[in-house]
């Protein structure tokens, strides 16, 4: 997952401020899709059913497919992440595309549907957007050639640059003019100057980067290993690690969950042979570290409203049909589940 | 048209043509799924009758005019058979008695084999793991070639072109004597696929024109028989083909993948005719080898049948059997190896007034495991002149494939084989030129396997519980008024396939109609004929279909249709000739056999065949 509630009202701040400073502007009504919870149905690989369903947490409402009822047509992508950046909701398909939609209504706003090989993630910066990508892959399945693609509008368009990173990137964040990227195979985290259009910089870091966040004032990288995961914030004055925090919590997929007080819910997985799965509880500026919080099987996705302080695991059942999702207390007890679309993957709190 | 002028020009003498047969008296031997497979629903397609199909794929042939539902990723691309509800891999294919599936995935690509490589089609329906041995948990396909002694010299030249690029070409030559016979066939076929389509994966839906669909195919088959004597004979076939296809990709994806599929096959039988039975030896030997892209898999099985079928008595016969098979893996992830053996004995009964009985019994052993009790009894019923009825009951069995057991991350070496028990029964109605056949299945699938998603590696688990029952209605009548002759065929399937709960699935999976399989399909066709002139118009309808196994999605129904004009025997200066006329898609229908995946729109084709 590559949004959190910090994120989010980073990006609603910035947006705010944005519009404020815009006379004659008139404000956008509040539309259907602007609160409640926005599930991301990831889809099966093959089928390109990924979707997007939205949940009203005060009614327990579940809206399906609100792409294709909006738009009169399939998604026809894998859901690999939703941004909420410029007013705007950019869907990233890793197969391909970015949908771009009004977050009110989901009626579609404009697309980049070529040049682009496995987008993961997107960020706006200077009026551009830009995607990492996996690039192709090569004959051993190996991406050698992945990059961060630049369209110049934010409503999309065409690929106007590739800018070349090291290999699987993952999550990107904005800073004034330049941007992060969590290059998750090579373990860097690259700095592109978004004006240059070029990396100016590489931070080599432990395990495989995966998700950016804000917290007190700063940038941080969650990264993860085979035995440890790693917290790392930035000097942004010079782009140089700041502090590392290491917690001995194995198996880390690189889903991750910033609840309230600091905390954050990290999903494990203990791979063969026995293949359990865990939400680890991690705080790197509090005292809170529980490693085997919660335990099951078959998750796939996390998210937290802080709202409510309500715990959301997505559960993709074999991707043989429709996800569950089961929701969380504070103290881990389960309080209700429902069915969601299929291959839930995350949630964007709105 | 080039090669068409080439071959005009090479062949221009004329050589003995003859539509008429010499027929002698000549010893037979059925295939055992006919001669044991009693109580069993089939399906046969002749030479003749499938010669409008001869540049086509045999999944266009099953989707046309047979009641099983053909899983197409688009033209051309792979294509699988669902008997009765069942998944691709629980349908055995047979070329001359050589299992053609791929001991890697468990199934074949209907889409690459071509027509023009076999002579006969049969369809057997049911589990039929005591006949036919491993993968019959639902049904089976049969392709052979024909008896080739004393017919007249052959030299046929056909030429197809289409809408899309289209064009096919092939040669078939045969030479026979009371004593011999030779058939060759040489075959190639282009389809650039480039059809208009609606992109529903960007906005406003734009016609497309398809860019990554080509698929490119060629081959050569020859068959040779040769009567030793009046009691032994000696039958051997070898057929390659090379299939080269742009892997279509799912609306919203990009990909440009290029899959190449090369295989060899050769089947060798040896008859000996005694006088209280018959004593047979057969071998065979596949070696399929594939690049995805630039990953290569190559599979190799070989085969040695040995039997011996005899007369006990006049009510009863015998057939004693053993079959070794050596599979051989290397593929991107693994390389395995393994031997299996197998022991079967069919008797068929025919002791009572009206009643014929065929009880099937095979053992199979294979690495340290054992499929020890095999069964299935079957009963033909003449009732009266008009009506028989039909009823078996049998087990089928698939053991897990070897990318199941050995596959690198995720394969499970301890899984179990795939097993079906199945019951049915028809009747048939016969009279003066009408028939009517209706038959009632009921089956049960255990330990399906299925694989899932266990954190991020994929593992092939024996999962799941399948039920399906349904009814099949097949009608044929055959009319004359006047010179005119008329046959309408039409035919109606119901097939209710579903997921057993099962505490290891979500329970929104329970009790519903597996995906892909749509509980309604009907087909018909209406054939008129006057001396030379054919024309036929045929359809179908397919239901809808659910998408996953919660049946959240539903897929609207289709239905197509085609029509055929064709002239037959005329002469072309010294040549005799067929030309026929052909429309896909007549109703210009948009549809998608499986989600996201576009089917081409009305096209048109002229085939042009010259008998040399």
């Amino acid at each position: 997952m590559k949004f959190n509630a910090i994120q989010l009202l980073m990006a609603l701040s910035l947006a705010l401020t944005l519009f404020s400073c815009m006379e004659n502007d008139p404000e956008r009504p509040l539309g259907e899709y602007d609160t409640g919870i926005l599930i991301m149905n990831e889809g099966s690989f093959g089928a390109n059913d990924g979707e997007v369903f939205h949940l009203n947490p005060s009614t327990g409402m579940i809206k399906t497919n609100i792409f294709e009822k909006a738009n009169s047509r399939p998604f026809a992508g894998l859901l690999e992440d939703i941004n909420y950046e410029n007013d705007n909701l950019y869907l990233v398909a890793n197969t391909g595309k970015i949908e771009i939609v009004n977050p009110g209504d989901f009626t579609s706003l404009g697309a980049v549907t070529s040049d682009l090989d496995q987008p993961r993630s997107l960020t706006v910066n200077s009026g551009k957007l830009f995607i990492s990508d996996y690039g192709p892959y090569d004959e051993n399945y190996g991406t050698p050639n992945s990059y961060i693609a630049v369209v110049r509008n934010t409503l999309g368009g065409s690929v106007t640059k590739k800018i070349p990173v090291s290999r699987k990137p993952e999550d990107l964040i904005s800073f004034g003019k330049y941007i992060l990227v969590a290059g998750s195979e090579e373990g860097k985290v690259e700095v592109i100057d978004t004006e240059k259009e070029e990396v100016i910089k590489i931070i080599e870091v432990a395990g495989k980067p995966a998700v950016f966040y804000e917290a007190a004032g700063k940038i941080w990288l969650y990264s993860t290993g085979s035995d440890e995961v790693y917290f790392y914030s930035f000097h942004l004055d010079n782009f140089t690690l700041a502090t590392t925090n290491i917690f001995p919590i194995p198996n880390a997929t690189g889903k991750i969950a910033f609840g309230n007080n600091d905390i954050m819910y990290l999903l494990t997985s203990s791979g063969w042979p026995d293949y359990n799965d865990g939400i680890a509880q991690v705080s790197v500026l509090g005292p809170e570290l529980n490693p085997n919080w919660y335990s099951g099987s078959g998750f796939y996705g996390i998210g937290f409203d802080t709202t409510r302080g309500e715990l959301y695991v997505a559960n993709a059942n074999g991707f043989q049909g429709n996800g569950t999702i089961t929701v969380l207390d504070e103290n881990g007890n389960e309080l209700q589940t429902f069915e969601s679309g299929r291959g839930p993957s995350g949630f964007l709190m709105r | 048209m080039i090669l068409f002028v080439w071959v005009v020009l090479l062949f221009g003498q004329e050589v003995e043509k003859s539509d008429t047969l010499r027929l002698q008296e000549i010893q037979i031997e059925a295939p055992v799924y006919q001669e044991y497979g009693r109580g069993k629903k089939r399906i046969s397609w002749n030479k003749e009758e499938l010669k409008n199909y001869t540049n086509r794929s045999i999944a266009e042939l099953l989707a046309e005019k047979s009641p099983v539902f053909i899983r197409q990723y688009g033209p051309g691309m792979l294509a699988s058979s669902n008997f009765r509800g069942t998944s691709a891999g629980h349908t055995a294919i047979f070329w001359n008695g050589i299992p053609l599936n791929s001991p890697s995935l468990g199934q074949s690509d209907l889409s690459i084999l071509p027509m023009i490589a076999v002579d006969q089609v049969d369809l057997s329906f049911g589990s039929d793991g005591a006949l036919l041995g491993n993968e019959s948990l639902s049904g089976s396909i049969h392709l052979s070639s024909e008896s080739l002694f004393n017919q007249s010299p052959t030299l046929l030249f056909q030429q197809e072109f289409g809408s899309f690029g289209q064009y096919h070409v092939g040669l078939k030559g045969g030479y026979s004597t009371e004593k011999l016979g030779i058939q060759t066939k040489v075959y190639y076929q282009n389809n650039p696929n480039e059809y208009n389509y609606r992109d529903f994966s960007e906005a406003g839906s734009p016609i497309k024109k398809q860019d990554h669909a080509a698929f490119q195919q060629k081959g050569f088959l020859q068959d040779f028989q040769w009567k030793i004597n009046s009691n032994q004979q000696l039958k051997a076939s070898y057929w390659w083909n090379e299939a080269i296809r742009e892997i279509q990709p799912v609306m919203g994806s990009s990909t440009h993948d290029i899959q190449t599929d090369e295989s060899h096959r050769f089947s060798l039988q040896y008859l000996q005719y005694g006088r209280k039975g018959i004593f047979e030896v057969q071998s065979g030997w596949v070696k399929d080898r594939q690049y995805f892209n630039q990953i290569k898999n190559e599979t190799s099985s070989l085969f040695l049948n040995t039997d011996w079928t005899f007369n006990q008595t006049g009510n009863w016969e015998i057939r004693l059997g053993s079959r070794g098979s050596l599979i051989s893996g290397d593929l991107s992830t693994y390389s395995a190896q393994e031997v299996r053996w197998e022991t079967y004995q069919f008797i068929n009964f025919s002791g009572l007034k009206n009643l014929d009985f065929s009880l099937n019994l095979r053992q199979l052993f294979y690495e340290d495991q054992v499929v020890p009790f095999i069964p299935s009894l079957g009963m033909d019923w003449r009732i009266s002149n008009e009506f028989s009825l039909k009823t078996s009951f049998g087990k089928g069995f698939k053991i897990p494939t070897l990318n199941d057991r050995y596959w690198e991350p995720g394969g499970n070496p301890s899984l179990l084989p795939e097993e079906s028990w199945q019951g049915e029964m028809g009747v048939l109605w016969q009279k003066r030129n009408f028939e009517s056949q209706l038959t009632h299945y009921r089956l049960k699938v255990n330990n399906w396997i299925l694989w899932q998603p266990e954190g991020s590696i994929w593992i092939p688990e024996n999962l799941r519980q399948v039920r399906n029952q349904g009814l099949e209605w097949d009608n044929k009548l055959e009319t004359k008024i006047g010179k005119n002759n008329l046959t309408f065929n039409w035919g109606y399937t119901y097939t209710n396939a579903v997921n057993l709960p099962n505490p290891e699935e979500s329970s929104s999976f329970w009790n519903k109609q597996l995906p892909y399989t749509p509980q309604h399909q009907a087909r018909g066709s209406m054939t008129f004929s006057r001396a030379k002139f054919s024309f036929q118009f045929s359809s179908q309808y397919v239901g809808p279909r659910a998408t996953t196994l919660d049946n959240s999605r539903i897929m609207e129904g289709y239905f197509l249709a085609q029509t055929h004009l064709s002239v037959e025997n005329f002469n072309l200066g010294p040549f005799k000739t067929n030309i026929q006329f052909r429309i896909q898609n007549l109703l210009n229908k948009e549809y998608q056999v499986l989600y996201l995946r576009p089917m081409p729109g009305r096209s048109y084709h002229i085939n042009l065949s010259i008998q040399l």
